[in-house]
Parts: C-alpha cells; sequence; structure tokens
C-alpha cells in the first residue's frame, strides 16, 4: 500500500543509513507537505514502538507555547528531546503546537546534527525552498528576467507618450538585443524621417515636444539591461556607421545637416536644414539636460539612444573640434556643459531664431546650472567669513564654528 | 498572542497522516510605501564641514522649541539669542547643547606628540561628575549650570533653557524643556491581526553556532514549516519581517590582513564572504514566503556613517531575485499597512548609552523621541555625513512604532502624547545573544517577544 511505504522508507532512513531524519528532509525527501511528514514521524514512532517496546529510537519535538518570562508573556518555541518534552509542556502556560522534530537511532548530545540534516537538505533545494511549506505567498515571485519582455514594454511605453505618427520610429529606440540589427537603423533613420516628416508642420512647439519626448523616451529606454548595451557595443561604432551608412542613403545627407550647425546655419538650404538640424539639436539639447541630470554614468549604464547620439557626436565633435566647438556628449566634467550651449548659439547667426530661443532656456539651465554649482562653491567661503567676524567676545562655539568643529 | 488561537490544534499533528493538509495563504501586503527617502544619499561629498549640520539642525528645530517655551513658560517670555543675553535677566534661549567630557575620546590629544598619551580603551561609559554642560547657539557660547541634569544629556540636542545670566558669565537655568513628541499622524492600521516580525543581530559568521538552529527555527517558523496547523495560520498573519542590523557577526570585521604580512593572508578570504553567502541562503528562504526589508548595521558591508546606504544586491544573489527582498536604509521609515514604522539598527542608542547616565535602552529610546532627534550625537561621537541643507534626523511627524535593534534584551512600551499620539516603542534584541525576536501587531499596537531554544549538551531545563 502507498500508505505503508513511507513507514518503510523512514526505517530505512533510520535504521539502515542511521540517519537523523527531520520532518524537513523527510518532507523534501519524499516530496510531501511539512504536516504530512511530521505526521508521518509520529506515525513510524508509535508504530515501532508498538511492535518492539525496545526499539533504539530517540525523538525529538518541537513545543511552542506561551510562557512568562522577565514580566511578560513571551512566545517560546523549543525543541526538546523526548524525555524533556513532558517538564517544557508544564512550563509553558498554553501549548501553541507540539509535533515530532527529528527521529534518529542515536541520542543527541546537541542540536547541531539536526541543524546540519536541515541545511544540508535546504542547500539541495535552494530554487524551491517553500514548495511543501504549510504557507503560500503570492507575492514572493521571481523579478522577470529584463530581456524578453522588454521589446513589448518599451514598445508599448513610448507608444503612449509619444504622438501616434512617430510610434513606429520609437520602437526602434527600444533596444532588445535579440531584435536584429535592421529594427535600430529603422529606428535611427525612423527618428530622422519622424523628423523629416515634421517638417512640413515646422512649429517650434512640435519640434519642443519631440525633444521633451525625446528624454522621455530615453529614459523610457535607459531602463535597458547591461546585456543590450553590451550588445549594442558589439556592434559598435564603426558597425553602427556601417548600417547607418549603407541602409539609408537619405540619412547620411540629414547627418551632415545636423552636423553642420553653425555653419550651414546662415544658408538658405533652409527649411529642410533648419529644421533637420532643429531636431538634431533638440536631441542635443535634451541630451545635455539628461547629462546634466544623470551623474556618473558608466559606459554600461547608457541607453541605446545614447549610443546613437554619441555616434552622431562624434561626427559632430570632429566637425565640432574645427569650429572651436568642444561637444560635451562623452565628458563628465561638470563646467564644460555649460559653456557649450552659450558657443553653439553665439556663432549660429540671428537667421535661426527659433534655434536660439529654444535652445537658451537649456542654456541657461544649463549654464544656470553650472553656475549654481560655482556658487555653491564661492558660498561656502563667504559663509566662513560671516562666522568669523561673528564670533567675538565669548570663545568660538565647537559646534557651529566650522574651524573648530572637529571632523569625526 | 499566537497561542491562544493556535491551542486548540496544538497536538493535531501528534497522528497518523491524514487527508490533504491545508495551505494558508500569507496575508498580502496592503498599502506599503517606502518614506525614507531623507536617509538615502544620492552623490556623496564630504567636501564640507560638520558645522553645517548644526546649523541646520538648530535652524529646523528653533521655531517648534520657540512655541513649545511659549506654551510652557508663558506668551510674553523673552525669547534671546546668546549675543542678546543681559546680566539677570529672565529670558528663554534656544540653543545647541555641548557637552565638556574629560574622557571622551579625542583624536587631537591620542596623536599629539607631547602629551605621550596611550590611547585609552574603549569604555563602556565616558562620563564623569566633573562634566560640564554648554550651550551654543549660532554665534556664542554659555556654560550652564542649575537645574539641568548634566550627566543624562548628550552633546548635540537642542533645547531651550529658561533662567538668566548670572554675573560670572554662567547661565543658571531654572527650567528647561525639549521638543516634545512631534505632531502625530492619523491612524489607518489594519481591522484585523496583521503581525510585523521585527529581528535584529543574526550575526551571521560568528564562530559560534548555537544561534544557527535557532535562527533556522526562526526561518521555518515565519515560513510556514513549523509548527502545529494553528501556529502556522497564525504565522500566515505575518505581513512582513524587518531585519534590523548586523546580520553578520563582529567576527567578521577582524582586519587580519591589516596586521599580519601579506604572505600569511594572502590567499585567506575574509570571514563576510562566507557570512553573507549564509545571508543569501537564509534570506532565500524568507523572500519565497514573506516580504523581508533588511537594514545594515555596525557590523554589515555597507558605509560607516549614519545614514547607512541599504546593501547592495550583488552580494545577494539569489535573494534579489525575489521582489519581496527590499534592501532599505538606516535609519528605515516606512508605511506598513497603514502604521507609520521609524527605527534605527541601534547605533545611535547605543552611542547616547556611552556618553549620558541613562542605563536602558528604551528609556534612551524614549528620550530621542522626546528630544525630536533620532540621534543628537551624531556627528560628534557617531559617523555621519556632511548634511548642509537639511537634517534628516529630525522628526517631523510622529511615528506609530518607534524602534531600534540590537539592543541588549526585549523590551517594549506604548507612549501616549498629550496631542493624541501614540507610539509603540520597541527594543528589539541581539538574536546571536538572545535568540528571541519581536512580533508586532499592528491591529492594536502590541508586541510580543518570541524566543527560540534548542538543547545544548548542558540544558538546563
Amino acid at each position: 500500500m502507498a500508505d505503508e511505504l513511507y513507514l518503510e522508507n523512514i526505517d530505512e532512513f533510520v535504521t539502515d543509513q542511521n540517519r537523523v531524519v527531520t520532518y524537513k528532509w523527510l518532507s523534501y525527501t519524499l516530496g510531501v507537505h511539512v504536516n504530512q511528514a511530521k505526521q508521518m514521524l509520529y506515525d513510524y514512532v508509535e508504530r515501532k514502538r508498538k511492535e518492539n517496546s525496545g526499539a533504539q529510537l530517540h525523538v525529538t519535538y518541537l513545543v511552542a507555547g506561551n510562557l512568562l518570562q522577565n514580566g511578560h508573556v513571551c512566545h517560546k518555541v523549543a525543541v526538546v528531546r523526548e524525555d524533556k518534552l513532558g517538564a517544557m509542556k508544564s512550563k509553558l502556560s498554553t501549548i501553541a503546537s507540539v509535533h515530532v522534530y527529528s527521529i534518529q537511532k542515536a541520542l543527541l548530545k546537541d542540536s547541531s546534527p539536526l541543524y546540519n540534516t536541515d541545511y544540508d537538505i535546504v542547500k539541495t533545494n535552494l530554487q524551491h525552498c517553500s514548495k511543501f511549506s504549510a504557507i503560500r505567498c503570492a507575492a514572493a515571485v521571481p523579478r522577470t528576467p529584463p530581456d524578453p519582455p522588454r521589446a513589448p514594454a518599451s514598445a508599448q511605453s513610448p507608444q503612449r507618450q509619444r504622438d501616434p505618427d512617430a510610434a513606429g520610429a520609437v520602437n526602434g529606440h527600444g533596444p532588445p538585443a535579440a531584435k536584429p540589427p535592421p529594427q535600430q537603423p529603422r529606428g535611427i533613420m525612423g527618428m530622422f524621417a519622424a523628423k523629416a516628416a515634421a517638417k512640413p508642420q515646422d512649429t517650434h512647439k512640435e519640434a519642443k515636444a519631440e525633444a521633451k519626448e525625446a528624454p522621455g523616451v530615453s529614459a523610457a529606454s535607459s531602463k535597458p539591461p547591461t546585456k543590450n548595451n553590451i550588445m549594442n557595443n558589439f556592434f559598435g561604432k564603426a558597425a553602427m556607421n556601417k548600417l547607418k551608412v549603407s541602409s539609408v542613403p537619405e540619412q547620411p545627407k540629414e547627418e551632415k545637416e545636423v552636423v553642420k550647425p553653425s555653419v550651414a546655419v546662415a544658408e538658405p538650404e533652409s527649411s529642410p536644414n533648419a529644421v533637420a538640424e532643429k531636431p538634431g539639436k533638440k536631441t542635443e539639447s535634451a541630451r545635455n539636460q539628461q547629462k546634466d541630470k544623470k551623474s556618473k554614468t558608466k559606459r554600461a549604464d547608457r541607453s541605446d539612444d545614447e549610443e546613437e547620439r554619441d555616434l552622431e557626436n562624434v561626427k559632430k565633435k570632429r566637425k565640432r573640434i574645427k569650429q572651436l566647438q568642444s561637444d560635451s556628449s562623452d565628458e563628465e566634467a561638470d563646467v564644460p556643459p555649460s559653456p557649450t550651449p552659450e558657443e553653439e548659439t553665439a556663432p549660429s547667426p540671428p537667421p535661426v531664431p527659433a534655434l536660439k530661443t529654444e535652445l537658451e532656456p537649456t542654456s541657461t539651465e544649463g549654464s544656470a546650472g553650472g553656475r549654481k554649482r560655482k556658487r555653491k562653491r564661492v558660498l561656502k567661503s563667504k559663509m566662513f567669513i560671516d562666522e568669523e567676524e561673528g564670533c567675538m567676545g565669548k570663545t568660538g562655539c565647537a559646534l557651529h564654528s566650522p574651524e573648530l568643529t572637529l571632523l569625526t | 498572542m499566537f497561542s491562544e488561537q493556535a491551542a486548540p490544534t496544538a497536538q493535531g499533528l501528534l497522528s497518523p497522516p491524514s487527508a490533504k493538509p491545508p495551505t494558508f495563504p500569507r496575508v498580502p501586503v496592503s498599502g506599503y510605501s517606502d518614506c525614507s527617502q531623507p536617509f538615502q544619499l544620492g552623490e556623496r561629498s564630504f567636501s564640507r564641514q560638520y558645522a553645517h549640520i548644526y546649523a541646520v539642525r538648530l535652524a529646523g528645530m528653533r521655531p517648534g522649541l520657540e512655541q513649545r517655551a511659549r506654551s510652557r513658560w508663558g506668551n510674553d517670555i523673552a525669547l534671546r539669542k546668546l549675543s542678546e543675553l543681559q546680566a539677570g535677566e529672565k529670558c528663554c534661549v534656544v540653543g545647541t547643547l555641548f557637552k565638556d567630557m574629560q574622557l571622551q575620546p579625542s583624536i587631537l590629544q591620542e596623536i599629539s606628540e607631547e602629551h605621550n598619551l596611550v590611547p585609552q580603551p574603549p569604555l563602556p561609559k565616558y562620563i564623569q561628575p566633573s562634566d560640564e554642560l554648554i550651550l551654543e547657539d549660532e554665534l556664542q557660547r554659555i556654560k550652564l549650570e542649575g537645574a539641568i541634569d548634566v550627566q543624562k544629556l548628550v552633546t548635540g540636542t537642542i533645547l531651550a533653557v529658561y533662567g538668566s545670566e548670572q554675573d560670572d558669565g554662567k547661565f543658571l537655568v531654572e527650567d528647561h524643556c525639549f521638543a516634545g513628541l512631534p505632531p502625530p499622524l492619523p491612524w489607518t492600521g489594519p481591522s484585523s491581526d496583521r503581525f510585523v516580525l521585527l529581528a535584529s543581530g543574526l550575526g551571521l559568521g560568528s564562530v559560534s553556532g548555537e544561534a544557527l538552529l535557532s535562527t533556522q527555527l526562526l526561518v521555518d517558523m515565519v515560513t510556514g514549516q513549523l509548527g502545529a496547523e494553528g501556529e502556522q495560520s497564525c504565522a500566515a498573519h505575518i505581513t512582513r519581517v524587518i531585519l534590523a542590523g548586523n546580520l553578520l557577526s563582529q567576527n567578521t570585521q577582524s582586519r587580519d590582513t591589516l596586521n599580519k604580512a601579506k604572505y600569511l593572508t594572502k590567499k585567506t578570504q575574509a570571514a563576510s564572504v562566507e557570512a553573507v553567502k549564509m545571508l543569501d541562503e537564509i534570506l532565500l528562504q524568507l523572500c519565497t514566503s514573506v516580504p523581508v526589508d533588511v537594514m545594515p548595521g555596525e557590523f554589515d558591508p555597507t558605509n560607516y556613517t549614519l545614514p547607512q546606504q541599504p546593501l547592495h544586491r550583488c552580494m545577494l544573489p539569489l535573494a534579489s531575485a525575489y521582489a519581496t527582498l527590499r534592501l532599505v536604509t538606516n535609519p528605515y521609515q516606512a508605511n506598513l499597512d497603514g502604521v507609520r514604522f521609524l527605527g534605527t539598527s541601534g547605533q545611535n542608542i547605543s552611542d547616547i548609552f556611552k556618553y549620558s547616565s541613562m542605563d536602558d535602552y528604551l528609556e534612551i529610546l524614549e528620550w530621542t523621541l522626546l528630544a525630536g532627534h533620532i540621534s543628537p550625537t551624531a556627528p560628534d561621537t557617531l559617523g555621519c555625513y556632511p548634511f548642509y541643507k537639511s537634517d534628516p534626523f529630525i522628526l517631523t511627524e510622529c511615528p506609530h512604532v518607534y524602534f531600534c535593534g540590537n539592543a541588549p534584551h526585549f523590551q517594549s512600551k506604548l507612549l501616549q502624547g498629550k496631542e493624541g499620539q501614540q507610539v509603540l516603542l520597541v527594543t528589539v534584541p541581539d538574536f546571536s545573544a538572545t535568540q528571541t525576536a519581536c512580533l508586532v501587531n499592528l491591529h492594536d499596537l502590541t508586541c510580543q517577544p518570541i524566543t527560540f531554544s534548542s538543547f545544548g549538551a548542558d540544558s538546563e531545563d
């Protein structure tokens, strides 16, 4: 009978293999609920003792209940040997539970074999350690691994944010490594295509909205896991360049247009250029904003957007250096970002007032940030001077005076 | 609270196997929100002096203290700054306390060559009868004497003193008052029994293995493997486990690498590596069954200064795969099922213990609540981050449960305030020493200790 099988199993474990059989060990080994394991052990002890009163069995029990200790009622949970069971039960005012904890052949001197048995069996079953427990927790689910759900998730979230017309482009921004490369160029060129599509509309607001959404998009897709970024790193700038160049003929032209900001600005190549630059600048200023927000970002943490933008920046950088403009995309110093927007606005002559006005908020923000930082340093020294002047008459304060405060 | 409900089915498992045993669902988490943003430091810069903390602390607590002073000593009392004091005039001054202690360890004295001092060994208490109290505000300081308990108070407390300046330049105190209990929070606790288990000082990695089985029993009880059906169904009402610090033992802190020669210590692993692996396994067992909040403590691998930042999840790869694991700061503040918890891993209380005559951890805990500041001795004797914008340790709202970890033994008290505040003060004992954890019932703000024991070579039943 299946019911009796466990008795034989326990018999084998205890007498033949000379193991310490705890309820937990039995539950994992036989694959049963812990309570059933406890009852099985009890059953085994009872039967064995009935048939053979001289059985070499030592049992430990778990007793739990209320105990009056030090003036308050304490809940005591104890593992006791069989001979001390009665004494412990009488000490407790209320008994909450009693059950068999373990069975073994030899008399245990201390509880370390019990601990070791449980430790070993749990170690081998770490992945489902609550499988046979009496409590199920619905909230205890492993966190979903980042890769597979990323694509639909990122596709959905930017879609919610963006205008419907640019939705397709955003998909490419979501950077699943699993998705084949063609998506990325589609994304990159999609970005430009979307902005080119925005050309005819040609309003500040649209460009601005896109710029705002760009950080939103990049924020949404800046959660991508390291893996994806490594994959993209693998594609590398050279590979990305190749992809970009080979796949879309239109794209290099647009990039070049974007790349020549100040010089091209004056030319009446006009609205396509200007608008193409605007989005380019938008993404740049948005990127600057983003950079200002982010503190030391490590390479692995950068989103795909940044990778793409870095590509553009690299290209722009080369051009910029010729024109004495430093793009601060890769620098993490605090001060340079603030002058660069200013520098950008300076050479770009008035023909692009739209560009300038849009850049100003970001540049003032960037420079205000830079100024703010500088201001902080200056303020500190001013405070010192004030306090020094203030401390007169009585001896200097130990806590409030900076010089005398010991740096603990 | 467990036992009464569990008693009827206590002996149920002393029987042959019955039909399919019941499985109890864990009570779901309702209304958890983490309020420890003030304790989370982003970018840290240590290039500032610590004087700014005292400045913002005084500025932050001054309005509340002035209001308390007025309500206590009359609306028409004169509130003066130290620079405006006139001899003989009865007035009230708000300032920061500084306790001048001879025995206070001073790094300057230690390294001073002219004294040729051997650094003094750490003492349990550094107080002496000759200690003096000095009140400081932004610009000046003045010695205090009179109706003020010098031994009890510690440096860094903001208080209001009422008295007058004497001719000898000291301030004679007639009365003093602290900020008092902060304003109460509305009570939105659960309508039925919900428990939170507080444990601290697991002390993994220690040489002795006695507490290991007790730790295993604790985990088994919370995850519902231990006990009869009644107890298991009660354990299913535990909504959260908070581990308040010192998950690793002090033994893992030994730095042989500093003292011994390199060839001896090259291949040895730090003791904390093994301990953290053990911790990971224990946390994994807990996380598969109950939400866990892990606070770092004095001996845990995180920064030393308060506020301690959460342990990094890369140290706990198995357990951090589960969303139920939350690595939180020390101090920790959160809303659990509508009940506001605030607590530390005990460094603030033990530091005040060293520099004050107060001996009882519960008394010190209550005193910090009445003084309106979690850790007044930081940064003087307890390491602290140099805040300059605001002091996050100032208590602005009165929590419902205020705990400290790693206390010598379990104590709890329900404090009632004048404005309707109700605070459950709990000192969570060190588990590795006492094998005791605390169970807080969110429904009626009561607390019960749970002790685990096993039999040793010398069972003293």
